[in-house]
């Protein structure tokens, strides 16, 4: 819309596909999601469901701007849009979410780590249509979290942002792990190097600081030295430990459901 | 194109351009004047409308968007004979308008979260009104108001 304006229309057609009751969606059967593409931030939140089995996704949805863009504003969106800092990106990349995209020859089923190709860019061709999302539920008992950093609570595009899922089985070791960066690389996707490092392992402060330090080697591997670089190595070395503690440990998870 | 909906409670149709934002055709074939342009990109909320009672920031909205829907603006919150709603009394008695810019957003915003509940936390307060600014007052006195509007109709009521 912004870019609309901004340009002007460029376009001789416009096609409203908000109101396809299919892209709509949220579909929850066992621990299997399906969320349509046209779904608003405000309505993902507000599911019960949803906000049970990844509690991250509500929580980045309602990190997004204000009232007014959750109430109007899309996972599919989000997604399609393919910003860097989009904050549903590392979240559905956690997930090992699936995008599901028609077109005119049928449904093909990508990764969303694999249908974000570079920042503003998707795999999406010409014809296709997003059309919705697929994923798994965390295990039984595991913990998620998403958690940003910008310039202030609300509308406030990211800086930096971490979506992080773990469990800790009887014995006390991490035996599922999952942590993905948003505003910090070209194309989203999991930490797997740094996921290594953490599963298997008991959880302790020691633990989260090796895994701080890695993620932040991950990313500089992939985008080397920018203008912001100097800012994102802090943040990320703090932000990964503190997301990681979060799920691995009891302590109360942070939260932005307030509202009524 | 044809558009028709619902507006402060009346029928209306319009015929306007597809690709216009709900806040144009509101201000420039309506002349209804409360929802105001302030950054044009989402940020300030100062164009809040409600859809179907949803706080929407009209200038992110394309009005065929808003097609067999109903649309509220600042102009249809207060009484038909030109008095002022309680929650814009409110905002009067709270010293919570300055330059007044902000302030249909602001209003709108709060019928929205009163709609939900008459007796918000302060921080349910500011999370829904996260989407507005205002440059004047600062938020004190706006939050001010709409609690105390929320407490006033929970005792009406």
């Amino acid at each position: 819309m912004v870019a609309m304006r901004q340009r002007g229309p460029w376009f001789d057609r416009l096609v409203d596909i908000s109101a396809i009751p299919e892209l709509r969606e949220i579909v929850v059967r066992g621990d299997q999601i399906r969320l349509g593409a046209c779904v608003t931030f405000a309505r993902a939140a507000a599911h019960p469901q949803l906000r049970a089995l990844t509690p991250m996704l509500a929580e980045a949805c309602l990190s997004i701007g204000g009232p007014q863009i959750q109430n109007v504003g899309t996972v599919g969106g989000n997604v399609a849009n393919a910003a860097a800092c989009a904050d549903t990106l590392p979240v559905l990349v956690a997930l090992d979410a699936q995008a599901h995209i028609a077109g005119a020859a049928g449904e093909r089923v990508l990764p969303v780590s694999e249908l974000i190709i570079a920042p503003h860019h998707t795999a999406l061709q010409q014809g296709e249509l997003l059309t919705a999302f697929s994923f798994a539920a965390p295990p039984a008992g595991a913990r998620s979290i998403f958690i940003k950093v910008g310039r202030r609570n609300a509308q406030a595009i990211s800086r930096l942002s971490v979506a992080a899922i773990g469990h800790v089985d009887a014995a006390g070791l991490v035996d599922h792990v999952r942590l993905a960066v948003g505003a910090a690389l070209p194309r989203p996707q999991r930490l797997t190097a740094v996921e290594a490092l953490v599963h298997g392992q008991r959880p302790a402060p020691g633990l989260y600081a090796l895994a701080g330090a890695q993620a932040v080697a991950v990313m500089l591997d992939i985008t080397g030295r920018r203008w912001s670089t100097e800012y994102k190595e802090v943040a990320l070395s703090q932000l990964a430990p503190y997301a990681l503690a979060r799920v691995l440990e009891d302590a109360p998870l942070p939260t932005r459901f307030d509202t009524p | 194109m044809l558009i028709q909906f619902t507006l402060n409670g009346r029928p209306v149709s319009v015929e306007a351009p597809a690709h216009l934002t709900l806040l144009t055709v509101l201000r420039d074939y309506f002349h209804l004047t409360g929802a105001k342009e302030g950054c044009s990109i989402g940020e300030c909320g100062t164009c809040a409308v409600l859809v179907d009672g949803e706080l929407v920031n009209s200038c992110l909205m394309l009005a065929p968007k808003v097609a067999a829907r109903t649309v509220l603006t600042i102009e249809g919150v207060s009484p038909a004979d030109g008095s002022l709603s309680d929650l814009q009394e409110a905002f009067i008695a709270y010293g919570a308008v300055q330059c007044g810019f902000c302030t249909p957003g602001m209003v709108l915003a709060g019928e929205a979260l009163l709609a939900q509940t008459l007796t918000p936390t302060r921080e349910q307060i500011r999370t829904a009104l996260a989407g507005n600014l205002c440059r004047c007052t600062g938020y004190q006195q706006i939050v001010d108001a709409i609690a105390a509007a929320g407490a006033q109709r929970k005792e009406v009521n």
